[in-house]
């Protein structure tokens, strides 16, 4: 008997060690210490061995027991063990399990900081329809019908019997929107999406986004505006950011500047990002036109205003060094795993 | 737009100033410059030689060997040009030289040229075409030089090249610098420099234009001004050099004498100018009126023909018309070699009307391009002076005394009134009346003082584009610099809840870009096709770029797919992927803008492996149960309590489809992508879908939380394990489970599901693990018991259910 119980250490001890899977597992705990496995059997033997003998078999057996319990749950949680070595060691060498590590579009996270600087200086957020009417994406921003100025945009129209209908060409129409609805003084930020009808290359899509700035209040003013500028350039790109407001047109304010910031790439020495100007135009803007104020019923000689537009996807191309707006679009994991 | 330096410097003194100067200048004064080129630059290396002798290349039957003197030097030059002779002059371009263009590129990009053997023998330069100095389009041959040009001579001399040209774009504002005068002016203001002083001068000789034309305009509210001369004897031809050149180097293509010098005069003042053939002018008389109802067709002078409108304006003889005024002139009155009578229109159109008819007959030209920006009404007269002059020196012609001028009105400087401390307020600066009255005089706005912080602006006819004080107030910014006022930021925060925006977006994307999933944003344009398949009611673009993107999406599927496909094919199998975005349909309800409802979806997508390999575990592939945990996980977090998925339409093209169901209102889909979708897309592996209506979750969205205490007393976990019908839904029993335990209930789960050996056929053993607890006690064993009894019997009544085994 006591050779019984020898044997069958000697056995499931070899078996425990060329345990490689949960079924190997399983079968070892049917062959083993199941109800019918060869320890029960052991133990059923014990009732026909004489008296004397029993207790210090019972023991022995009882340890046996334990001790393939025992190894054999070491045995199940160290499976697959080719972490583990014989001796129970492991490999920390081994990298951790790669998992799935998710990120926010490279637009999102670049409307984000824009968003993040504009409110840390107290803009509110508004937003507006894509699908917009003429009046608000042209006429009350002082695009007067058959005008050239709306030869600037290439504009999708809908199809419709009521009226007439645009995707929105720019966030501009927001403005109106917000001052439609609220008295000065209004200080908003508008993100959203916009678009343009041009063929699609690596400098344009059909669609992009806008970031919008109103302010309105008493004694607005250009400097102001520059100020703003200014701070916010600081804090997207860098403290030493220059920047250049160049006269401009845009219909709705008067007057109008265009914004370059010093190319960060050449130092402003002049390279093939910035067309070798040493100047990346990053946004437009200007004081709000007297006849924007007329048609939301503003009274211009109470309030004046600035107004800026920049595009998201302009910015994130000139931030990372992106050279193909596609891209943004595409959604190929290489490009969106960067950011 | 292109100027030419040469140009501006017989206008105004631009003695020691750099041209990078003018650019920067400009562009800082609102005159973009985008570019610059000095042409003396460009045709650096290159020179005129004269062909001695043309020699068979030894190993090649259509190259040929040339001796070239440059000009005391002779080279040895391999040409394949099957037009090169010996007594030709032409041009060469030396080792070093850059050619401008190279015609056997598909971009045409610039080449230096090297020492190189061509097919084994040397070639010490290279005899170029007009391409490929970027001098036009002919690449047949080589280019052929005047006989009497001297071999050695630079050929921007040759070329009367040596010039720069700054290529300009400017607002649509700013027509008055649409001419070298314009762009003149602004230098002058700029450089503080003077107008070259020059006299026009023309001689008079002969009738008067009245008595051999008549003009009437009938259509003034389309053509407030129209100014005519008359150049008799003129023999039409080739222009000069120096005239053809001019033209040419702004980008004009040379015609002859008498349409190069209206061209000429159009971009040296602004003043588009026509050109009739009098001779082919009905009854001499020139008639501005509407096209008739009859008249429907004209063929413009490029030879289309064109259909006209009533609204439009037309320049017509005595029986027919002659010319799309404004616009383009038309064949039947164009000058010809045979011409002797020029009749020459200067007219001032309406620029809305023009903009409308160029627009319709899809035909921009110089002419309406600036007339619907805005041309001075009151140069008509200046312009055919001018051409007058040229057209005279060039072609011989007798100036024939007198002007028609058929006038609406006089045209008068506008007088604009301008507050001192308006212009401050504005600009945010300090200036003096004074400072002001310099600013706007430099630019030719003489300002009388009113008072001494109101003056009295009198705003030239060019400038069409001021009316206001305002546009005078960005002039005074744009002259006096942008550059110089000084920055403020005086930021103040003042209590505004107004455009307070909800942050919940941001989170949700925080959220799942946390759970691995790479954001994506994808075309709002889609086809008719699929727009409709998903959505009866959509909205559709008038002018689409494509057939693919001809109306707004109704679902965010198809572009999740097509990035899926995107992935695939680069290899990438493992995704995750969300977009949060706009939808758009048509309904019946007026909305915020027409009836057009634009709301948010979320979609989230998981294809591939759910679990990837690694050393000690099997990989997974993901599974609808693995999307219905995202989507819980974004239900859970919008706190949102309950929620149903009903599974619907199993049809062989959706095995896994599920609706999700929230207060009784559908908000969303589920499912397994059909094999149809996928295969469009070429996707050939699972893909797993959802998308969630986002503005009616966030509309149920529980925003504020109350605290609840918590639990005093500990809770109880049983593993309840039933047999029942295989079809029955797990999520019945589970309803029911919670409905008996009552308040009792805390969670339940599924753990187990069994079929097979043990289990009677048609029959499945599902085991549920649930967490019970009170409020006011610790549950007993009675009360387990209890809700076992209760459990088992309301089972066994709803599903035939047995209960199984127990453990607790």
């Amino acid at each position: 008997m006591l050779e019984e119980i020898q044997k069958l250490k000697d056995e499931a001890t070899s078996a425990l060690a060329s345990l490689k899977s949960s079924d190997d597992a399983e079968n070892f705990r049917l062959q083993y210490l199941s109800r019918k496995g060869a320890l029960a059997q052991l133990f059923e033997k014990l009732k026909d061995v004489p008296k004397e003998k029993k207790p210090a078999l019972g023991k022995s057996l009882n340890e046996l027991r334990s001790f393939l319990e025992n190894e054999f749950e070491s045995s199940k949680n160290n499976l697959g063990g080719k972490a583990a070595t014989s001796d129970g060691n492991i490999d920390l060498s081994i990298p951790g399990r790669k998992r799935y590590t998710g990120r926010k579009h490279p637009l999102t996270q670049t409307a984000d900081e824009i968003k993040r600087i504009f409110t840390n200086i107290g803009f509110g957020i508004a937003d507006g329809p894509e699908i917009e009417d003429d009046y608000h994406n042209f006429e009350a921003l002082n695009f007067p019908p058959d005008h050239p100025a709306r030869d600037m945009q290439d504009t999708f129209f809908v199809k419709s019997e009521e009226g007439k209908y645009v995707l929105r060409t720019h966030t501009s129409g927001v403005q109106v929107r917000v001052m439609e609805k609220n008295k000065p003084p209004v200080r908003v930020i508008m993100p959203g999406r916009v678009y343009r009808n041009e063929a699609i290359s690596a400098r344009s899509y059909c669609l992009f986004h806008q970031v919008e700035g109103l302010y309105v209040d008493k004694n607005v003013s250009l400097a102001e505006l520059k100020g703003t500028i200014a701070y916010f350039a600081k804090e997207f790109f860098n403290e030493e950011a220059k920047l250049r407001f160049r006269p401009s047109y845009f219909p709705f304010t008067e007057p109008s500047a265009e914004v370059d910031v010093n190319c960060f790439v050449c130092g402003g020495k002049g390279c093939k990002i910035c067309k070798y100007s040493g100047w990346l135009e990053i946004m437009g803007c200007g004081m709000v036109d007297p006849n924007v104020f007329k048609a939301v019923k503003y009274d211009e000689n109470e309030v004046s205003g600035y107004a800026f537009g920049m595009g998201i996807e302009r910015l994130a191309l000139l931030r990372y060094g992106i050279d193909d707006i596609r891209l943004f679009f595409e959604n190929d994991l290489r490009f969106l795993n960067q950011f | 737009m292109k100027i030419s330096r040469k140009w501006l410097q017989q206008l105004v003194d631009l003695s020691g100033v750099k041209d990078e100067d003018i650019a920067s200048r400009l562009t800082m004064l609102g005159i973009e410059v985008e570019s610059y080129e000095n042409f003396a630059a460009r045709y650096d290396g290159f020179v005129v030689g004269a062909v001695l002798e043309v020699a068979k290349h030894p190993n090649a039957d259509k190259l040929k060997l040339c001796k070239v003197d440059i000009g005391g030097e002779t080279k040895s030059i391999v040409c394949g040009a099957p037009n090169v002779a010996a007594g030709q002059k032409v041009p060469v371009g030396l080792v070093g030289a850059k050619v401008p263009h190279n015609q056997h590129d598909p971009e045409g990009k610039p080449f230096q040229l090297t020492r190189a053997k061509i097919r084994g023998i040397e070639s010490e330069g290279m005899i170029c075409s007009a391409n490929e100095l970027g001098l036009g389009d002919d690449k047949s041959g080589i280019m052929v030089l005047d006989d009497a040009a001297a071999q050695g001579t630079p050929l921007s001399d040759y070329l009367g090249l040596n010039d720069t040209v700054f290529e300009i774009s400017l607002t649509p504002n700013r027509a008055d610098c649409l001419s070298h005068l314009g762009v003149a002016r602004e230098l002058v203001s700029a450089f503080s420099k003077k107008f070259i002083p020059r006299r026009i001068k023309i001689t008079e000789d002969g009738a008067s234009i009245t008595e051999s034309v008549k003009i009437e305009v009938a259509a003034q509210d389309l053509c407030p001004r129209y100014s005519a001369r008359l150049i008799r004897k003129v023999k039409v031809g080739p222009s000069p050099k120096w005239l053809k050149g001019a033209v040419e180097s702004v980008g004009i293509r040379s015609i002859n004498n008498v349409v190069d010098a209206t061209n000429y005069v159009m971009m040296e003042l602004g003043q588009p100018l026509h050109a009739f053939d009098l001779n082919r002018i009905a009854g001499h008389k020139i008639i501005v009126r509407r096209p008739t109802e009859d008249e429907t067709k004209f063929t413009t002078l490029d030879g289309k023909e064109r259909n006209i409108s009533p609204e439009m304006v037309m320049i017509c003889d005595k029986e027919k018309i002659v010319a799309v005024g404004g616009v383009m002139g038309g064949m039947n009155s164009e000058i010809s070699e045979d011409t002797t009578e020029v009749l020459i229109e200067s007219a001032n159109f309406n620029p809305s009307s023009i903009r409308r008819t160029s627009k319709a007959l899809g035909l921009s030209t110089e002419a309406s391009y600036r007339i619907e920006r805005g041309v001075d009404p009151n140069l008509t007269i200046r312009a055919l002076d001018r051409v007058s002059e040229i057209i005279a020196e060039t072609s011989g012609g007798k100036l024939a005394p007198g002007i028609i001028d058929v006038a609406a009105m006089k045209f008068l400087p506008k007088r604009v009134e301008l507050h001192v401390d308006h212009v401050n307020r504005l600009l945010g600066t300090r200036l003096a009346t004074g400072e002001i009255i310099r600013v706007l005089e430099s630019i030719e706005i003489p300002c009388d003082k009113k008072s001494e912080t109101v003056l009295i602006c009198s705003v030239p006819t060019f400038r069409g584009d001021i009316e206001r004080d305002v546009d005078l107030i960005e002039e005074v910014g744009r002259v006096y610099g942008y550059e110089q006022i000084t920055d403020s930021f005086q930021t103040k925060l003042n209590f505004d809840t107004r455009f307070r925006k909800s942050t919940v977006l941001d989170e949700l994307r925080d959220l799942l870009a946390g759970a691995g999933f790479n954001e994506i944003m994808t075309n709002s344009l889609q086809s008719v096709d699929v727009a409709g398949f998903h959505e009866p009611s959509f909205v559709v673009l008038a002018n689409p770029i494509s057939e693919d993107m001809a109306a707004m999406r109704t679902t965010l599927l198809p572009g999740t797919l097509q990035t899926v496909g995107v992935n695939l094919a680069h290899g990438l199998k493992d995704m995750k992927l969300f977009e949060i975005g706009q939808v758009y349909r048509v309904i019946d309800e007026q909305q915020v803008v027409g009836r057009f409802l634009e709301s948010a979806k979320i979609s989230m997508a998981l294809s591939g492996t759910a679990d990837p390999m690694s050393f000690d575990r099997k990989e997974s592939k993901f599974d609808i149960f693995d999307l219905k945990t995202e989507i819980e996980r974004v239900l859970a977090f919008l706190k949102l309590d309950s929620w149903d998925f009903i599974s619907y339409d199993t049809t062989k093209e959706y095995k896994q489809s599920l609706k999700l169901f929230v207060n009784g209102t559908e908000l969303g889909l589920a499912g397994k992508v059909g094999k149809t979708a996928l295969q469009k897309l070429s996707v050939d592996q699972d893909v797993y879908f959802a998308e969630l209506d986002l503005t009616s979750l966030l509309a149920l969205q529980k925003s504020t939380n109350r605290f609840r205490s918590l639990p005093k007393f500990p809770f109880a976990s049983i593993d309840l394990s039933f047999i029942v019908n295989n079809q029955t839904p797990a999520a019945d029993l589970m309803n029911t489970l919670r409905v008996a335990a009552g308040d009792m209930f805390r969670d339940i789960s599924v753990f187990d599901i069994y079929s097979g050996e043990g289990i009677p056929d048609g029959k499945k053993s599902i085991a549920f693990s649930m967490v019970l607890g009170s409020e006011e006690r610790t549950l007993n064993e009675g009360d387990i018991a209890g809700f076992i009894e209760k459990a088992e019997k309301t089972l066994k009544e709803k599903f035939s259910a047995e209960l199984r085994k127990q453990k607790s």
